[in-house]
């Protein structure tokens, strides 16, 4: 029972069935909480945003079309990112929602949160949005889904000023959009995790901070992406969805624990699920001893995977660098090809930031609007991206030599 | 009279700060995970939904992982930091596919923690997997905006999402796949969601040029920007009339002209659908990464629940998890049976549409097969 | 001291280009035949000053001034 009063939308009221949690109920939600706090006399700039939503949104569905266009006015003072401006088309029909702008917000590394700072975000955003969030959009960030170009500036000192003005341990700062370094972000790395072979939140955050202009100011010829991954295993699948990943790894010898892996052969057949399962047949196990020809292992984690309590990854750690990798648009998909083979724990985030100056500098000069790192390696060749990291071919770069005699011999040629 | 002041909100006078960052990740640590920071010894499953990891001095913790659906209200946020606060000191995570996870230290508040999340918020515990068991869970479906929020879509996109996830809602509470299986949407090929890697994708997909009307053109529109928008170089401007011109050979629907040029819509309800891929990879376990194959070209629209997109779907992911070995991905399984057994078991249908036209992509080629060994 | 003159002439410059229409930075520099990290410092400076600003499509950012913006602002809410 609610004194708050929805419109009628029998498409979306279709998807609030069903086990799986409805988003139609989350933004119904917002509809007539909202309103109820601005009746118990709560500060509400914009009651009746959510209620909007409803109305265009069960119009998408009635006509198979988005009532959304165009972008806008990056209105916050400073940054030229982190808000996406969006217009509804409906204006006349629904005022409501004629301005629904998106703020990105910049989350924690590894998206680890204590309450009071989920808690201060919300009584924020209670007041000068629409009280509708994503944990988390696609590239990370924290998302504010919905207000008035007139709110973005006080919405962002609020976050500026969380800690002080609604009690957050720690002010939140906006996000990248646009033509910039979009917000880095890390998988849970060491601080949960068994296999991260570096520690991803600390890279992040240090990325984050020192380029914190190439994230605000958006100058280059189309988004840039770094994620951090601790292990082969790639949970914030880096190597698809980042321009620069970072993928910790190892090069020594895999650490066994032979009691633990006689442990595991009492309730798995090791044989079947780890040895005939590894790609380069490095495994043998004969029921009292696992070996591995640590030569022929290419790091792939099958078997670390399988047996966490047994393996881990070697002792001498570091990440390799691939670069590239993109969605489709305009010239295909890329995932990351790669650039450095290795790089040592301890080099790895000052040697990262030189590798990823040069990369910028380089393609902010040559790069073509709307033209990927990935896809200006293509247009310009793998030979011009090593000089410009400064960095030697090695085989570990491709699966295979090329396979035509067709090599520019530009040295020979001036 | 004087116009009377109106009183200004704190967040109105206080000084303009920039570039400050987002918060130290360390604040937000749980204090068992502060405490044994890169110092976890190793983890096993519970049950699904239920993660234990041991430290090397001997602390445990319970990671429970519910799913949600990524849109959330401020209200629903609350309610899950109350839930924190009870059983996970105030502390609690999201992952990269919106699951959110609690941090118990107490083994016997696993069962009234899921009880309680189930009757407040109504997420299901699981997305997890048991790769010692080689028991695999379905995490949750990455996604894009779609019709809330983006004017290029194709499709919806948290429709979508729920439609599948309520099919499949037990492959996500349970440990039934052989192996790892990600699911993702984009709602147009732009993908900011990044759909190119996954094992089942599904991607909207515009099928006709944007429809120019060009008076809206003369009113609305800054011509030489919206020119410069096409990626293919497909537009050029008309001086004389004023407008621009559309090469229909050229145009490969991105939408791009429309966000500068509202004249110019892309949307399309009867032709807009959705593409489906499968075989994408990321990790580097057992068989190295994989761009995602389409296997089917266009679903047609069909909201509110998409009964062709989830029907397909679910067939996919049925019929490879029927006939994988374990640990065999899509690509994996793909790979030993061939292309040949995927459509005959899936009873998709191979159309030349299938087949890689798209010029500008250097490894155009790269699919079409060069020997007479094939599978009847 | 010329050189602070031909900085002013060409921020002016540049100010004038601006209000014709959105652009990429990149574009700019190519038709003003200046290095691009130069004229990103001068497009910075106009943003800072309040003259130009960013119009974004979420994907891709422009530069252009805010009367510019609010002129396309105000033509387009009209559709």
């Amino acid at each position: 029972m609610t004194d708050v009063e929805l419109p009628e939308t029998p498409l979306l009221d279709e998807l609030e069935k069903g086990p799986w949690p409805s988003f139609v109920k989350e933004i119904k939600r917002a509809a007539i909480e909202q309103e109820k706090a601005m009746k118990a006399g709560k500060k509400i700039k914009l009651p009746g945003a959510a209620k909007g939503l409803l109305k265009v949104l069960e119009l998408a569905y009635k006509e198979k079309r988005t009532h959304w266009k165009h972008g806008g006015i990056v209105a916050v003072v400073g940054y030229g990112g982190g808000v996406i401006g969006r217009y509804c088309d409906l204006e006349d029909k629904v005022p409501e929602v004629w301005h629904f702008h998106t703020m990105r917000i910049n989350m924690p590394s590894g998206w680890f949160y204590q309450t009071k700072a989920l808690r201060a975000i919300c009584d924020a955003w209670e007041k000068w949005g629409s009280g509708l969030t994503n944990f988390h959009g696609s590239t990370g960030d924290i998302i504010l889904l919905g207000t008035r170009t007139e709110y973005l500036q006080p919405m962002a000192n609020a976050l500026a000023y969380l800690d002080k003005l609604y009690g957050s341990p720690a002010p939140f700062d906006i996000g990248g959009s646009g033509s910039d370094l979009r917000t880095p972000s890390a998988c849970m790395g060491p601080a949960l995790c068994e296999f991260a072979c570096y520690d991803t939140l600390k890279a992040c955050y240090e990325f984050t901070m020192r380029y914190q202009n190439e994230l605000h100011r958006p100058m280059w010829p189309y988004k840039f992406k770094i994620k951090c991954s601790g292990c082969p295993n790639d949970c914030v699948a880096a190597k698809a969805r980042s321009d620069f990943a970072i993928i910790g790894t190892w090069k020594d010898e895999i650490q066994i624990d032979q009691e633990a892996v006689k442990e595991y052969a009492k309730v798995i057949d090791i044989e079947k699920q780890v040895v005939k399962k590894c790609p380069t047949g490095a495994i043998s196990w004969d029921g009292k001893e696992l070996k591995i020809d640590n030569r022929e292992c290419i790091r792939c984690m099958h078997c670390i995977n399988v047996m966490p309590k047994a393996l881990k990854p070697g002792k001498e750690r570091g990440a390799t660098i691939l670069i590239g990798g993109k969605a489709p648009f305009v010239d295909g998909a890329i995932i990351g090809w790669v650039a450095i083979p290795f790089i040592p724990e301890n080099e790895l985030i000052e040697k990262c930031c030189e590798v990823l100056e040069a990369i910028w500098e380089w393609w902010d000069e040559e790069g073509k609007f709307r033209e990927r790192v990935g896809e200006l390696i293509w247009r310009k060749g793998m030979d011009e991206f090593l000089k410009v990291i400064n960095q030697k071919a090695d085989v570990r770069m491709v699966y295979a030599p090329r396979n035509n005699p067709f090599i520019f011999w530009r040295e020979l040629n001036q | 009279m004087v116009a009377q002041e109106v009183e200004k909100e704190p967040e109105e006078t206080v000084e303009i700060k920039t570039d400050f960052g987002p918060p130290h990740y360390e604040i937000m640590l749980h204090p068992i995970i502060k405490k044994n920071y890169g110092k976890w010894k190793y983890h096993e499953v519970v049950r699904p939904g239920v993660i234990k990891r041991v430290a090397e001095s001997g602390d445990v913790l319970y990671v429970v992982r519910f799913g949600s659906p990524r849109l959330l209200s401020v209200y629903t946020v609350r309610d899950i930091c109350d839930i924190a606060d009870k059983y996970s000191d105030g502390y609690l995570r999201f992952t990269s596919r919106h699951n959110v996870e609690f941090f118990l230290t107490d083994p016997d508040k696993i069962e009234p923690l899921i009880q309680e999340v189930q009757e407040k918020l109504g997420f299901p515990c699981g997305g997890t997997w048991d790769a010692t068991k080689g028991e695999y869970g379905l995490s949750n479906i990455v996604h894009t905006q779609g019709w809330v929020h983006c004017h290029t879509p194709a499709t919806d996109a948290s429709g979508i999402v729920k439609s599948v996830m309520d099919e499949l809602y037990d492959y996500f509470t349970d440990h039934k796949l052989p192996a790892l299986c990600r699911i993702s949407l984009a709602c147009c090929a732009n993908m900011c969601g990044a759909v190119h890697a996954s094992d089942i994708s599904m991607v909207g997909v515009h099928r006709k040029i944007p429809k120019i009307d060009d008076d809206a053109v003369r009113r609305t529109c800054e011509i030489p920007s919206t020119v410069a928008a096409c990626p293919t170089g497909a537009l050029k401007p008309d001086m004389k009339r004023k407008t621009v011109i559309l090469d229909k050979d050229k145009c490969m629907y991105c939408g791009n002209c429309y966000t500068m040029c509202p004249g110019m819509p892309i949307f399309d309800p009867e032709n807009d659908g959705v593409a489906v891929l499968v075989a994408g990879k990321i990790s580097d376990a057992r068989y190295p990464p994989q761009l995602s194959k389409v296997v089917v070209p266009w679903l047609p629209n069909n909201p509110p629940r998409w009964p062709e997109v989830v029907q397909t779907v679910k067939k996919i992911l049925e019929t490879w998890a029927t006939h994988a070995e374990k640990y065999e991905r899509i690509a994996e399984w793909i790979h030993r049976i061939g292309w040949e057994r995927f459509f005959e078991l899936t009873g998709l249908e191979f159309t030349e549409k299938l087949i890689d036209d798209y010029k500008r992509t250097p490894y155009i080629y790269a699919s079409y097969r060069t020997s007479a060994a094939f599978r009847w | 001291m010329t050189e602070e003159v031909n900085k002013e002439e060409l921020k002016q410059k540049v100010l004038e280009y601006l209000a014709k229409k959105p652009w990429q930075v990149r574009d700019l520099a190519k038709v003003l035949r200046v290095k691009k990290r130069e004229l990103d410092k001068i497009v910075q400076e106009l943003i800072n000053e309040g003259k130009a600003a960013y119009w974004s499509s979420g994907s891709t950012t422009y530069v252009t001034t805010k009367d510019k913006l609010e002129e396309m602002e105000k033509k387009r809410s009209g559709t």
